[in-house]
């Protein structure tokens, strides 16, 4: 009995069957990465004397660090009408063409606030509070301007790769096509959906 | 319709949460074994999330993948969180060698070879915004193609320019640099003024800048260019310009 308790020990030692496979070291390639994230975005612009309208736009963020993150945006809304035009009739400030409105804003983010969100006792969600601030252009009125903007956002990461945003942002330029040259506040209230790759 | 196509984009998340076509689904994933007395779990890749579990020694993750410095792995029993890079570093893979990720650092320069950044500054007194691309010619010598919008009160400028970059100190942190380089500018007057004539012309342009290392693969670029416009009048034009961004080396 004890002698076969003690060969049986010994066969435990070695495995019956040698596996079939090499030992392999970690290949850094074969690890996914994913540092660049693409999106997509809705929303309203409110467009400082040309009412609010519809925005959609695009986003590519590309993150440094936890911390820290790149984003390049592009916006397409279109400009109503001043109350001038209305009140007066049969006038108008811009032709159709110069109502499109298109930006383009490369920004730094800070991921504030990280933390989680819970649906429910059992199920969270990762989050992101961000500041957001950069510079880009903006091409409306028949001219394409500076524009700074900044703002703040909130991030619902649904899996590790597909993210939901809420974000506001405030856009600043320069224009005179209503008389003399003032800055033009001009606020983004938009949702996104975006993918981590 | 439009109320359809906002459900297929939040339920689009569900469809693809398994797998991505391009995922390489059936390489078999690297693992690593624990060498230290334990490693924290996150549960998500920042140290902001709640550590939620830890790893004992001689236990095997599997690395899932990669988000900025912080790895997803999970273990035997089929737990999944994240893990900082340097925890990684310390653990063996299957061969008993130490685990080398790549950690970006400065004195990887000589092996970098692209560099991409994106500057913003002053072109005389409008606002100007550049992006460029860099090839290492060798550790001294680049050679760039940049893109430049300038936006100003009178007119908007686009400037596309090509130029050779000396580092005579490539080793240096802080590592002064001069640039000489040809291009083209198209000059674009704004809409509200009374006489608008676009013009385009050749330029030339001499610079001298800086490179400053701050982290893994990140530089502070700073540059001084003073660029010459050859125009079909009597005199040339000249313009000073500064800008001040960030670049990436790969």
């Amino acid at each position: 009995m004890t002698i076969s308790c003690l060969s049986f020990a010994q066969e435990g030692e070695r495995p019956l069957i040698e596996p079939d496979v090499q030992p392999r070291p970690v290949d850094e390639a074969l690890i996914d990465t994913e540092n660049f994230e693409i999106g997509a975005f809705t929303g309203t612009l409110n467009i400082e004397d040309f009412e609010s309208s519809f925005l959609w736009g695009g986003k590519l963020t590309y993150h440094l660090s936890e911390r820290f993150f790149f984003e390049a945006n592009v916006g397409f809304a279109e400009g109503g009408e001043t109350s001038f035009e209305k009140l007066a009739g049969n006038v108008q400030v811009l032709s159709d063409d110069e109502r499109d409105y298109r930006f383009y804003n490369v920004n730094i983010g800070f991921n504030l606030m990280p933390g989680e969100a819970f649906l429910t006792e059992n199920y969270a969600f990762n989050t992101n509070f961000f500041v957001i601030a950069g510079a880009g252009a903006t091409e409306f009125a028949g001219d394409t301007r500076f524009t700074a903007n900044a703002g703040f956002g909130y991030q619902v990461l649904l899996t590790d790769s597909i993210a939901m945003q809420l974000s506001v942002r405030e856009h600043l330029y320069r224009i005179d096509v209503l008389g003399e040259e003032k800055t033009s506040m001009n606020t983004e209230v938009s949702a996104g959906l975006s993918v981590f790759f | 319709m439009r109320f359809a196509f906002c459900l297929f984009f939040l339920f689009l998340p569900l469809t693809v949460l398994a797998d991505w076509p391009w995922s390489v689904a059936d390489e078999p994933q690297p693992r690593v074994q624990v060498v230290k007395p334990f490693i924290e779990w996150r549960t998500g890749p920042a140290a902001g999330y709640p550590v939620f579990h830890a790893s004992e020694k001689g236990e095997w993750l599997t690395l899932l993948k990669r988000k900025t410095s912080w790895l997803k792995v999970n273990d035997q029993k089929g737990r999944e969180g994240w893990v900082h890079l340097s925890d990684v570093q310390d653990t063996v893979d299957e061969t008993g060698e130490k685990v080398a990720l790549s950690e970006p650092r400065f004195d990887d320069f000589e092996s970098r070879r692209w560099e991409v950044g994106l500057l913003m500054g002053q072109f005389e007194e409008a606002a100007s915004t550049a992006v460029y691309g860099g090839f290492m010619m060798t550790e001294n010598l680049s050679a760039e193609l940049w893109a430049t919008q300038i936006l100003g009160s009178a007119s908007e400028i686009r400037m596309f320019n090509a130029n050779i970059v000396h580092q005579p100190f490539p080793e240096w942190r802080v590592s002064p640099f001069m640039t000489l380089g040809v291009g083209h500018i198209f000059i674009e007057p704004k809409s509200t003024l009374a006489v608008p004539e676009d013009r385009d012309n050749s330029i030339g342009h001499a610079g001298l800048g800086v490179r400053a290392y701050i982290a893994d693969n990140y530089f502070i670029r700073a540059e001084v260019k003073d660029y010459k416009i050859f125009t079909n009048r009597a005199t040339n034009e000249e313009a000073l310009e500064w800008k001040i961004g960030l670049s990436i080396f790969f």
